[in-house]
């Protein structure tokens, strides 16, 4: 049996990958279309970029987000739920392609049904059904999906306190002043400062760039120090000669922060492609070093190839499907000013980044609605339907068992097939 | 409601409601305004004397009328008790509510007047003229105070703005004040006069004064749940 078995990972295991691939490519595909839509479409739904320009500014910054910051993620879902130690590698081989499988199905099924489930967690719940039936109830490691289901109701929450904190910050600071204005040309600013450090601090903190260059955290720190103030110094130039037309010239501000919100988008982007890049190509990547040693790994890098792939596929998802999601989401939701998309942005994509460095696989566009209800809470919108926290709680409750039980289903028939 | 679907998942449009509540109320609010300058040039008219049109300009606040309330009736109906607003729902409604009265008796004023043409005496008739434009006056100032919201929303509730509309809603009391006092006036006019004018002319003449007066009286009210809205 044994021997039969390593007769055909040699002639097909290479196969096997390509299919998986191209699974992962269309998860990657799925999340472009619906989730980077979907939070790319506050700077849509405020003006602040037209739907072409969130296209392209969506595929870059999540392709770079993927490869710059996605393994630590990617780590989380290649290695961390399942115990792979104690598994046989065939068995893990097509466990973990049940898990793509099922997660890609349910994926589909709940967009067609238009159910705010996250593909987070369908792919955490597939790797958690195929664990139970591969190894038993001990092979999967309940302590990091307790963090991880932990982390899905956090971050909305914590993206709505940030927002919370953001908007209170523009209406304290900006709106209550004498000349509203005035103040903006130096808030906004500010807080692209604080943005740029946060991504520098996350480009150069524990991750390949680093290692490469061997820059010690001290000086990532002083680094991502200097390149927030000189952020700040230059976006208080390039809003210099922007003057109020009257005393209450709201307007003007929403003008200033519409050119803010150029770059906090990016910055939504960036850190979604941090994040979401590993439910596509997680489980590929944990299959890989099969291929090539015929053993498990946990050690073995993710290829980069593969985070590009991930990369690439959301990039295709945003620039096909999700191209007609953001005109169509932006249209709905246009009472989200530039002040509010701001705030919006800022919270979700810091929640989404900061979990991305903690190895965290979270749901960007719950982040994205718990950061909308965080500048509702703080007066900032005229109405906001809070029937949808019933609806993802619904989602959160069923994708697990659903997507588990899908991948135990296709588990049984993948391993009756390969004997 | 079924909605047509679209195939993708975005709980983010979920959040959102295409038309939001406060628009809603001014674009409800631009429906009284409307009513209420045709029938305030038409009444003034009416005081003079000309009855000419004066039966299609109360076809025309009849039909505004049941426009703002199609308004009124689409806001009641989309505010769920899921709904988060900046404000208390309740007294949205009621302000909502109180709005909508201003055109009610706008409405049942024009049909009055167009049934019966009575005539108004002479020497009451620069306090009846100057009655009813303080009655506007009191829904302009009304109005402004309504339109203020926009500037309160937009700013996140800030005092500046709140004490502005404070002062707008300290004119709406200022204009009612006047207004009760100058139909005091006419009253008194209208009993001084009583022995020349016919019983049925006093009945009416002192129907037009109390139901042009309570115009005002609900754009007072407006301005008194826009005020309790607006409070911390």
């Amino acid at each position: 049996m044994r021997l039969r078995w390593r007769h055909l990972v040699d002639y097909f295991i290479w196969i096997i990958i390509a299919i998986a691939s191209a699974i992962a490519f269309y998860m990657a595909w799925s999340i472009g279309a619906n989730d980077v839509a979907n939070s790319m479409a506050t700077a849509v739904g405020a003006k602040a970029i037209t739907f072409k320009q969130a296209v392209i500014i969506a595929g870059i910054l999540n392709f770079l987000g993927a490869v710059l910051i996605g393994p630590h993620v990617a780590e989380t879902i290649k290695g961390k739920i399942v115990n792979t130690e104690t598994i046989e590698p065939n068995i893990l081989l097509i466990g973990f392609i049940a898990s793509l499988l099922a997660a890609a199905i349910w994926v589909t099924l709940s967009t067609w049904k238009e159910m705010p489930i996250s593909t987070t967690h369908s792919i955490i719940g597939a790797l958690m059904g195929f664990g139970i039936v591969a190894g038993g109830f001990s092979s999967v490691n309940w302590g990091k999906i307790g963090s991880v289901a932990a982390s899905w109701v956090l971050s909305p929450i914590f993206g709505c306190i940030l927002a919370f904190i953001v908007f209170k910050i523009i209406v304290k600071l900006i709106f209550s002043k004498e000349e509203p204005v005035k103040s903006a040309r130096i808030i906004g600013p500010a807080i692209i400062g604080v943005t740029a450090f946060i991504i520098t601090s996350s480009l150069l903190l524990k991750t390949s760039l680093s290692e490469t260059y061997t820059i010690s955290d001290f000086n990532g720190i002083i680094v991502a120090i200097i390149t927030s103030i000189i952020v700040g110094f230059i976006g208080i130039f390039l809003l210099r000669k922007i003057k109020a037309k009257k005393e209450e010239d709201y307007f003007t501000v929403e003008n200033i922060f519409r050119k803010l919100q150029i770059v906090t988008s990016c910055y939504v982007a960036f850190s979604q492609g941090a994040n979401d890049v590993a439910n596509a190509i997680g489980p590929v990547a944990a299959i890989v070093p099969l291929a090539e040693t015929g053993m498990m790994s946990t050690s073995t890098p993710i290829p980069t190839t593969l985070l590009a792939l991930g990369g690439i596929g959301i990039a295709f998802g945003c620039l096909t499907w999700g191209k007609r999601v953001m005109k169509t989401v932006g249209s709905r939701i246009t009472s989200l000013t530039n002040t509010r998309g701001f705030s919006v942005d800022f919270g979700a994509a810091t929640t989404v980044l900061v979990a991305s460095k903690l190895g965290l696989p979270i749901s960007t566009s719950h982040t994205v609605v718990g950061a909308v209800i965080g500048v509702g809470l703080a007066r900032g919108l005229e109405a906001i339907d809070l029937s949808v926290i019933k609806r993802i709680i619904i989602s959160w409750i069923f994708t697990l068992p659903i997507a588990a039980g899908t991948c135990i289903i296709i588990f049984y028939i993948l391993r009756m097939i390969v004997g | 409601m079924i909605e047509e679907k679209d195939h993708f998942r975005a709980p983010l449009s979920d959040t959102f409601r295409r038309k939001t509540p406060f628009s809603q109320l001014v674009e409800h609010m631009c429906k009284v305004s409307e009513g209420i300058n045709i029938l305030g040039e038409g009444i003034i008219k009416y005081y003079k004397a000309d009855y000419k049109d004066f039966s299609d300009l109360a076809k025309k606040v009849s039909q505004i009328e049941h426009e703002a309330d199609i308004i009124k009736g689409n806001i009641r109906n989309h505010l769920p008790s899921s709904l988060l607003m900046p404000v208390d729902k309740g007294k949205f409604l009621w302000a909502l509510r109180e709005q909508d009265a201003i055109l009610d008796h706008a409405e049942n004023l024009s049909e009055m007047l167009d049934m019966r043409h009575t005539k108004i005496p002479k020497e009451l008739q620069k306090l009846f003229i100057e009655h009813a434009e303080l009655v506007m006056k009191t829904v302009k100032a009304m109005e402004e105070a309504v339109c203020n919201i926009k500037d309160l929303v937009e700013t996140g509730f800030v005092k500046r703005e709140r004490e502005q509309t404070k002062e707008y809603i300290h004119n709406v009391h200022d204009f009612e004040y006047k207004a009760d006092q100058k139909r005091y006036e006419v009253t008194k006019g209208i009993y001084k006069l009583e022995k020349k004018l016919s019983p049925m002319d006093v009945y009416h003449l002192i129907k037009i004064a109390d139901w042009v007066d309570e115009v005002a009286d609900h754009a007072e009210n407006v301005a008194d749940w826009l005020r309790s809205m607006i409070a911390k």
